[in-house]
């Protein structure tokens, strides 16, 4: 009996002692794996929040945006920038491309027509084209025209016109030459550019619209200078005939002394 | 682990009910939680805020704010800039001034400005005003048979026979000129009602290329213009020069008759 009291003690102690130790290594906060912890559902509410969150503050703007960014490319696609009106506008200048060049060849038709040979040179020289042949002008010039009369031949204020005559009509055929090979450099260029609008988007046709504007420009100047050319020559055509007025006048003035020395005389 | 396993073994082998004593340890085991907490729940909530908050404010107010950069910038497009109505409004004012002037201009630039009567100078006249290329070929044969052929050599001094010969060739290259310059304004007639007429068509995409050609065929234009100018400034230098040349001739002849005079002075 007591042996089996003992041997009961002696388990119960055992189990007390196994269950103490289990309990003293237990740790002092343990997460249980069975049933749910109010960490879990912190989570999972935290975890809704975020995700309704991102529906409704990322999400939806994001959509929105989207059928703005859609919206705007439409628009410019469709209105903006089509790509029909796009392509047709590079069609016409490959169609103008044509017709420039009809015209360039027009131009170049021969319209020389002199028949002696001191008018040939000089009518060959003039229609050149040629900045090169504006030397020969004087040459060919004083061929057909002559020069100068010899100081013997008439008074100094007629040499004087005579010359000076001479200087504003081979300028001005000189300056006929010199724009006419600028107005084919002009051609060339608009070509080369209409060549370049063929091939160009909406983006850099505003910039070669820039360079014709400068050709432009360009051209109106040289077109400004010829003008200014063709004032010179009228200005010196007026001022011969003030000259011969004025040449008349002395001449009969001339005239009318010697007539009175004469009558004087013969009394 | 192990060795606390081991321990418990020995301790409990120590007494008979080792069954009973392992039955109380597995249980206890698995009672034990398997990894310890690394943060407390203070942590985590603070962290869901912040992400929250991050959301909400930091990238929400951003792409509402995109959203209305966005907005308004397409409404500034499309309701200032390029206002449909307005472009469609431009296009129907391209297409109504091309019906009022067009045919009016037309009329007027066609009207035929002949005015001669007799029979030589109405082929001439209407050679030159033909503007046709082709034409160009006849007309100096209808020149000389209304201003005559330069004299021969036998019926005029060589001066005065390069004069006119000169005077015909510059006054004949104008005419020229002018029929191939008419030739060409009505091919730049016809590229600018093109320009005009696809402009009706145009959307402000393809409207600066349309004024790039349109500046491109002005170019070709002013070109052509220096060159009528070009040939006006032969012509007016050849008519100067031709007045100077008489002042010379007349010189000459005056020099000519002085000495004939003392000749017949000096010799009677």
């Amino acid at each position: 009996m007591a042996g089996r009291i003992w041997k009961l003690a002696r388990n119960i102690a055992a189990t007390v002692v196994g269950l103490a130790i289990v309990v003293m290594l237990l740790p002092t906060k343990a997460r249980s794996q069975l049933g749910l912890d109010p960490c879990c559902a912190i989570i999972s509410a935290g975890l809704s929040s975020i995700s309704n969150l991102l529906s409704s503050a990322v999400a939806k703007p994001l959509g929105a945006i989207q059928q703005l960014e859609q919206q705007a490319a439409n628009f410019e696609q469709q209105v903006v920038f089509p790509i029909a009106a796009i392509n047709q506008a590079r069609g016409l200048a490959t169609q103008f491309q044509g017709q420039f060049t009809q015209m360039k060849q027009t131009f170049q038709l021969p319209v020389a027509s002199a028949t002696l040979p001191a008018p040939q040179q000089l009518e060959q020289t003039l229609l050149s084209r040629s900045p090169g042949s504006v030397p020969q002008v004087t040459t060919n010039y004083a061929a057909l025209y002559g020069t100068v009369m010899p100081a013997t031949d008439a008074p100094q204020p007629v040499r004087d016109l005579v010359d000076m005559t001479d200087a504003e009509a081979q300028a001005a055929m000189k300056k006929a030459v010199e724009i006419d090979s600028l107005a084919d450099l002009e051609l060339k260029a608009a070509e080369q550019i209409n060549q370049q609008l063929a091939t160009a988007a909406p983006g850099s046709a505003a910039i070669l619209e820039a360079q014709a504007s400068a050709w432009l420009v360009r051209a109106n100047a040289y077109t400004q200078s010829a003008m200014a050319e063709l004032v010179r020559v009228r200005s010196i055509e007026l001022a011969n005939r003030g000259a011969q007025l004025k040449f008349s006048t002395a001449h009969t003035t001339n005239l009318h002394s010697t007539g009175s020395q004469m009558v004087q005389g013969a009394h | 682990m192990k060795k606390y396993l081991q321990n418990l073994a020995a301790f409990a082998g120590k007494f008979q009910h080792t069954k009973h004593i392992f039955a109380l340890v597995v249980i206890s085991l698995c009672l034990l939680p398997g990894t310890a907490r690394a943060a407390g729940l203070s942590d985590i909530i603070t962290l869901l805020t912040t992400i929250t908050s991050t959301i909400q404010n930091a990238i929400g107010g951003v792409l509402t704010g995109i959203q209305t950069l966005n907005n308004t910038v397409n409404n500034f497009r499309q309701q200032i800039i390029w206002p449909v109505n307005a472009l469609n409004q431009t296009r129907g004012f391209i297409t109504s001034t091309r019906a009022q002037y067009q045919g009016l201009m037309n009329q007027i630039h066609q009207i035929k400005n002949n005015s001669a009567t007799l029979r030589n100078p109405t082929q001439l006249e209407s050679l030159y005003r033909s503007a046709l290329a082709g034409s160009i070929a006849q007309l100096e044969g209808s020149y000389t048979t209304v201003y005559s052929p330069v004299p021969l050599a036998t019926d005029a001094k060589p001066i005065q026979r390069d004069l006119m010969d000169m005077d015909d060739a510059l006054a004949m290259g104008s005419l020229k000129t002018a029929v191939l310059s008419d030739q060409t304004t009505s091919g730049m007639l016809g590229l600018a009602d093109s320009i005009e007429q696809q402009s009706a068509t145009a959307s402000p995409g393809s409207g600066p290329m349309l004024a790039t050609e349109a500046q491109i065929a002005s170019l070709e234009s002013q070109a052509y213009l220096t060159k009528v100018l070009a040939s006006e400034l032969r012509q007016e230098a050849a008519k100067l020069a031709h007045e100077n040349t008489l002042l010379k001739q007349s010189a000459a002849n005056t020099r000519n008759l002085e000495n004939q005079i003392q000749q017949v002075l000096t010799h009677p």
